[in-house]
């Protein structure tokens, strides 16, 4: 079965400006979208080469009192930068079933 | 006040050359006028740091940037770098190969054409002979490929009273949404022709007047940063402060606090010297592709020490003794300031409201505003 892992689109600019918060820059559009601290930790995760479980597991061990739907946040947050095209997908082919 | 990790954004002098040497350009015999134009290939060395920074945003002025053979090599650079960018021109020299080009790019933010008059003896007469009809072509090619374009009307003793016709010409006629205006200030080429150029008290007060008048006749489509619309309204606020009627919050009132653009960006002369501004030419802070923008922009100590001077009340200088209005001044610019003065760190004459009030000048009605 093939494995996705979302990757971020190489075009946008992760500016971090004050504190741990950044903008994602789209340069094509001109158009900015604040990220929080966590999102910004999973922005840098969006290297295809983790899945989206990965990337929540990383945020628990390196994150204190992690409420217990954060996987579903992470994945409703990875899912809207993919519906904006900021992120994509990495297709990591794997052993047919 | 917290500062952002790099700038976001950079203003360069993309070339010392011009096609024209307008009697008030700021750029020619400033600090700015560097001679050396640096070839194409350290702008796309440099643009890569950009991209590492993660700045955003690059305005290319001059001189002239479409001067530039190369220009296309140059907003290449900026493209593949991941960044937006915008060029302040006279607009004589845009064509449709340009214009063409420019769209392409789907990163050009605006082209700014300067446009001082709606006929060509109030635009020539400080642009140049034929540089009205050249700029004009320039800016309706720009319209026609779709490219986004900003006009900057400059305001001087020759134009001021074609300020109608103006507003006519670029809302009415050629169908701006809006235009920007400001004024001849005292650096570079105008402070030699100052009297040819420079408002008068008496011309000030009559610019403030129109400008008012058609901002409001055109439902706010003509706006102002500097100059006698931007003085108006601010001045008018710092006389209601001073009658206790209006609170000013933003920027800080009584200190240094006019303008703050070297906390967004930095600057960079034709000759690859980098400055906090372009109107700060004279304070050095590096050179591209030598030292490191991130450390320049977070370290250098002329650019904190510029940083700090919104620490620094106006009621420390004698300047301002007596000034029924310091607690509702900024001091304004410190580029024009340093012309005036020599020093950075002092209020600008040129924006006092005492000064012009005491030297004859009136506040425009205040129904207009």
């Amino acid at each position: 079965m093939d494995v996705k892992n979302p990757i971020a689109n190489p075009l946008i600019v992760l500016r971090e400006e004050f504190d741990d918060w950044a903008i994602l820059f789209d340069p094509d559009t001109g158009n900015a979208f604040g990220l929080n601290p966590t999102g910004v930790f999973i922005w840098k995760l969006l290297d295809g080469k983790h899945n989206t479980d990965d990337i929540v597991s990383r945020l628990c061990e390196e994150a204190d009192d992690v409420p217990e739907d954060a996987g579903e946040h992470a994945r409703q947050f990875i899912a809207s930068l993919e519906q904006q095209g900021l992120v994509g997908y990495e297709v990591i082919a794997g052993n047919p079933a | 006040m917290r500062l952002m990790r790099t700038p976001k954004k950079i203003d360069i002098d993309i070339t010392n050359r011009c096609n024209l040497r307008c009697r008030y350009c700021y750029h020619y015999e400033s600090a700015g006028d560097a001679d050396g134009d640096l070839p194409v290939s350290e702008w796309l060395r440099f643009f890569e740091e950009l991209n590492r920074l993660a700045v955003t945003e690059v305005t290319m002025a001059g001189g002239e940037p479409f001067i530039r053979e190369d220009l296309k090599e140059i907003i290449g650079g900026i493209v593949r770098n991941r960044m937006r960018f915008q060029i302040l021109s006279n607009g004589t020299l845009i064509d449709d190969d340009m214009a063409d080009f420019l769209v392409s790019t789907r990163r050009c933010n605006y082209v700014q054409v300067s446009i001082d008059g709606s006929i060509p003896m109030t635009h020539d007469a400080m642009r140049g002979k034929g540089s009205f009809s050249k700029a004009m072509r320039g800016l309706m090619t720009l319209r026609r490929h779709g490219v986004h374009t900003a006009v900057r009307v400059t305001i001087h003793r020759k134009n001021v009273h074609d300020l109608d016709g103006v507003a006519k010409l670029l809302l009415e006629d050629i169908g701006l949404s809006s235009f920007g205006t400001n004024s001849a200030g005292a650096m570079g080429l105008c402070r030699k022709n100052a009297e040819m150029v420079q408002l008068t008290t008496e011309e000030r007060t009559i610019a403030m007047e129109t400008l008012l008048r058609l901002a409001k006749k055109y439902n706010g489509r003509i706006n102002a940063m500097a100059g006698p619309l931007a003085e108006a309204r601010g001045w008018w606020d710092m006389e209601e402060a001073r009658n206790g009627g209006k609170q000013l919050t933003s920027p800080k009132r009584g200190f240094l606090t006019g303008c703050g653009c070297y906390r967004a960006g930095l600057a960079v002369r034709a000759d690859g010297v980098i400055t906090p501004c372009t109107m700060l030419s004279h304070i050095e802070l590096g050179r591209i592709n030598r030292d490191d923008l991130g450390v320049v922009w977070r370290d250098h100590e002329a650019l904190n020490i510029l940083r700090r001077r919104q620490e620094i009340p106006l009621t420390s200088f004698s300047f301002c003794e007596g000034c029924p209005y310091v607690n509702a001044c900024t001091g304004n610019c410190p580029g024009l300031s340093y012309t005036l003065t020599g020093e950075v760190n002092h209020p600008s004459p040129d924006a006092c409201l005492r000064k012009f009030l005491d030297e004859g000048g009136r506040l425009p009605d205040r129904t207009l505003l």
